[in-house]
């Protein structure tokens, strides 16, 4: 059992092993399914989340590593889609399938907490989009 | 009619009871908008439309989602004949039943528009017919619909009389307002459109921005099992021996392979399933677990060296199958023979061997199925599938077929799709996830691990195109021959008759827009021994490479610009207006700094025509740096113009990713390639600015998912063969063997 902070609140996490990823905690234990599994190997980046407000990749980030951190997932930005970041993704019309956008999202808030603003936030989302919203993306980032 | 909205309250108790306070989450994904979980009847007006008490519009969408737009497109051509705003609607994903339909071939809008305006109008109808029913007056002219109210102007005078949709529809679904109904269903003139043509926000995108959207990897139930699959890593193998269950596992599941309409394949196990608590466990107790498989004899048909070997043989000596030719009544020696002289006295000939590999889906949300039965003591009683699907009822089929029970036991809910790209029409994973619900008797999960997604995926075929053509004296084609070696995705499932030529091999070389003087286009069938699927635009994306490339060659050789060497050729006025705009809108073209170079090309496919121009350069070696694209797109009637341009932007960077690197190697029947690591596919940083040109039409709607993908292959190859240290690319990809670092 791990205690996790995450979005603000804490949960149990009842998963016996801490070597397991944190993605798998939050999606399969916790059913906080916004976090994605791409790849499993810190390639696509779909898995991305912010602990301790930096952009991590919760395919490789044991649990057991997560406890006593600050956890924000995809969910915990807003539910009405107030965050700036989902804001800026709606007004460009981001996503099509939208499967990558969680990372996406989460990585632009990662690199804004790191103080980046506009262009420079791109290099922080060298993230996989087979839809390829790139343009998008780019178009969205650059207002933040 | 009873049926659907049966149906539509029991999806919303399955949304309410889903983990709690996800449940809300679940509503936003599947209708694309939040709407109040309040005591609101809704009645089914036709299969389309729902009208709650609370004047809520809900628009039934049978498709399925996978990035395209279609969620919305439908439901703005519902929306425009229902004479509803579109900040009204809520749209809900249809169970499979009457409305769904196979997601493919870019069909969506233009196989629906017809029917969805008529079934929108039929809608609107019924619920005037309500409104005649309430006054008894059935003057039509005295009724208008607007904003989801009816408005009753008497035409002697007196007061006028509004009703919200919502107070009609009980009236409008019963027999009464049906007989009123007029025998001809008026449909809105387009002059006067509101909604269609317009660039309104998608309803799927606010979901998908808060981790709201459920894809089917997203689906959960408190009480689930989590199952991954291990197939046997060669393609052909089977189970020789069914592994103990280690401990730790809830199940390990023997799974029979099926055929692509999900009928298993009697007696032939080739995977397990391994079930845990959760994918994390499941996968570590399946690498562990010693499996002992049965390998096919040869894998001479599952290797890449093999394959091609046997491809090079049938290009020369193979008996080929006449697609198309400048003679139909003439069989194929005789035709050959006929384009070999017209070739012999061309003044000036061109030609190449062009060669494709495997290419993945890769879709960013891996395969997965979550399947729920109940029983009866050991006999099943229901079964319940969520899955990212685009054949939602070829699924009930398939659980049919394993279960036992007739359809109406069975009950599919299509899921938001990361992706489908083709893929996600195949059943396995569908009777996989099945098959282990039948034993593990609770809700289970079952989730390709991506390794398992790019080893035993469907794949867009291999080719081998020998493509030669020749020039008259006026540099007009006077002889073209072309003959592709591909195995055939319609044979292997069993869908092509004999003797048939397969229309997705020879689909882009078929039907060119080009008089080719005296031509001949051959098919010769290759052995099939990889799985074969539907990738985005088929064949296209290896016939429209070489087509285009060819005419490329062509122009360089006569010495005349590309865009005006085709608009000499081309007779279709769509084509060659779309050509003119695409010359006008890459002006930037004709003052390309140092280094750069540009390459086009123009392609029709599914209905559509796409002309792309793209710039390049090579700053350095092994690869090519992509500065910008220009696309000009006729889809005819646009439904969404931010919904064509974005198809635009991620059919061409697609396209341009897999001409770079996309490649699928296999070796005495395994797969080379099982992660993105080894992969690789274009980022952000290497992407190009595009600019899309709509060209303005009444023509009826044709496809936008699939056509942005052929054109940009050939464009980058054209152009890279115009740059000062680039070559002519005959075989795909530019650059083989790339890998991907980590982030």
């Amino acid at each position: 059992m791990f205690t996790l902070n995450i979005n603000g609140q804490n949960y149990q996490a009842n998963v016996t092993d801490g070597n397991t990823p944190l993605l798998w905690v939050l999606r399969d234990v916790l059913g906080l399914t916004g976090t994605k599994y791409g790849c499993g190997i810190e390639v696509c980046g779909a898995c991305t989340v912010t602990i301790d407000g930096q952009r991590e990749h919760a395919c490789v980030y044991n649990v057991s590593s997560a406890v006593g951190k600050k956890i924000v997932t995809v969910e915990g930005l807003s539910t009405d889609n107030s965050h700036p970041v989902q804001k800026a993704w709606i007004n460009n019309q981001v996503p099509q399938c939208g499967y990558c956008q969680s990372g996406m999202i989460m990585a632009t808030v990662g690199a804004i907490n790191a103080g980046h603003h506009g262009s420079e936030i791109l290099p922080e989302v060298p993230h996989l989009c087979v839809c390829g919203t790139y343009s998008r993306l780019k178009k969205a980032i650059q207002t933040l | 009619m009873n049926n659907a909205c049966e149906n539509g309250l029991k999806r919303r108790d399955f949304l309410v009871t889903l983990a709690g306070g996800l449940s809300v989450g679940f509503l936003t994904g599947i209708t694309g908008r939040l709407f109040g979980a309040g005591a609101v009847t809704t009645t089914p007006v036709n299969s389309y439309v729902k009208v709650g008490s609370d004047g809520s519009i809900t628009l039934l969408y049978g498709g399925s989602e996978m990035g395209q737009g279609s969620m919305s497109g439908l439901a703005q051509i519902l929306a425009e004949e229902l004479m509803v705003d579109w900040k009204q609607i809520v749209v809900e994903q249809a169970l499979a039943g009457s409305i769904t339909y196979v997601t493919g071939g870019s069909s969506a809008v233009r196989t629906n528009y017809s029917p969805l305006r008529t079934a929108g109008a039929t809608a609107r109808e019924l619920l005037v017919a309500a409104a005649m029913l309430a006054t008894g007056d059935q003057t039509r002219s005295s009724y208008a619909a607007a904003s989801g109210k009816i408005v009753y102007t008497p035409s002697g005078g007196g007061a006028t009389l509004t009703w919200n949709y919502g107070d009609l529809a009980v009236l409008a679904a019963g027999t009464d307002a049906q007989a009123l109904l007029p025998a001809v269903i008026p449909l809105t003139n387009p002059a006067n459109f509101r909604i269609i043509g317009k660039p309104v926000a998608r309803v799927d995108i606010p979901s998908k921005v808060n981790g709201s959207a459920i894809y089917g990897i997203d689906v959960w139930f408190p009480d689930m099992v989590f199952g991954v699959i291990k197939h046997c890593p060669t393609i052909g193998g089977v189970l020789a021996i069914t592994p103990a269950k280690p401990a730790a596992a809830i199940a390990v599941v023997p799974c029979k392979a099926s055929d692509n309409r999900g009928a298993v394949v009697a007696g032939t196990y080739n995977a397990v399933a391994v079930v845990a608590s959760n994918t994390w466990a499941a996968r570590n107790i399946a690498r562990s677990l010693s499996v002992s498989w049965k390998l096919p004899t040869s894998t001479t048909n599952v290797d890449s060296a093999g394959i091609l070997a046997q491809a090079q043989q049938l290009l020369t000596s193979g008996t080929p199958l006449v697609a198309e030719s400048s003679n139909p009544g003439a069989n194929a020696p005789n035709m050959e023979s006929q384009v070999a002289s017209a070739m012999t006295g061309a003044a000036k000939q061109v030609g190449g061997t062009f060669s494709f590999p495997y290419v993945a889906h890769a879709t960013m949300e891996p395969l997965n199925c979550t399947a729920k039965i109940t029983f009866s003591g050991s006999t099943p009683v229901s079964c319940e599938i969520w899955a990212p699907t685009q054949a939602a009822n070829w699924v009930v089929g398939t659980a049919a077929g394993i279960t036992g029970l007739p359809a109406t036991a069975i009950t599919v809910h299509v899921t938001m799709l990361g992706g489908g790209l083709g893929r996600k029409i195949e059943q396995d994973y569908i009777s996989q996830a099945v098959q282990v619900a039948m034993v593990v008797k609770k809700p289970v999960k079952l989730t390709w691990l991506r390794e398992e997604d790019f080893g035993h995926d469907n794949y867009r075929p291999m080719a081998l195109v020998q493509a030669n053509a020749g020039l008259d004296a006026a540099n007009k084609i006077a002889a073209w021959s072309y003959r592709i070696v591909t195995p055939s995705i319609l044979g292997q499932r069993g869908w092509l008759p004999p003797g048939a030529v397969d229309s997705q091999a020879v689909e882009g070389a078929v039907h060119l827009p080009y008089n080719l003087g005296t031509y001949i286009t051959e098919w010769v069938s290759s052995p099939a021994g990889i799985p074969l699927g539907f990738w985005r635009s088929v064949g296209c994306s290896l016939n429209s490479f070489v087509t285009e490339s060819m005419i490329d060659m062509l122009a360089k050789t006569a010495g005349i610009d590309p865009f005006v060497f085709r608009a000499g050729l081309i007779t279709d006025p769509r084509a060659k207006a779309v050509l003119a705009a695409a010359d006008s809108l890459s002006s930037w073209r004709k003052s390309l700094v140092a280094g750069h170079a540009w390459g086009m090309a123009i392609v029709q496919s599914f209905g559509t025509w796409v002309c792309e121009v793209i710039e390049i350069s090579q700053p350095v070696a092994g690869s090519l740096k992509i500065h910008r694209v220009a696309c000009v797109v006729d889809c005819g009637t646009v439904v969404n113009p931010d919904s064509v341009e974005a198809q635009m932007q991620g059919g061409i960077l697609h396209g341009l990713s897999n001409a770079l690197w996309g490649q699928m190697t296999f070796t005495n029947g395994v797969a080379n390639q099982t992660n993105f690591n080894k992969y690789r596919m274009l980022k952000m940083s290497e992407a190009p600015t595009i600019t899309v040109q709509i060209m303005p039409s009444t023509a009826a709607p044709s496809g936008t998912g699939e056509p942005g993908v052929p054109p940009s292959a050939p464009a980058l190859a054209n152009a890279y063969a115009s740059l000062s240290t680039g070559k002519r690319v005959t075989s795909l990809p530019f650059f083989p063997g790339a890998t991907m670092g980590g982030l």
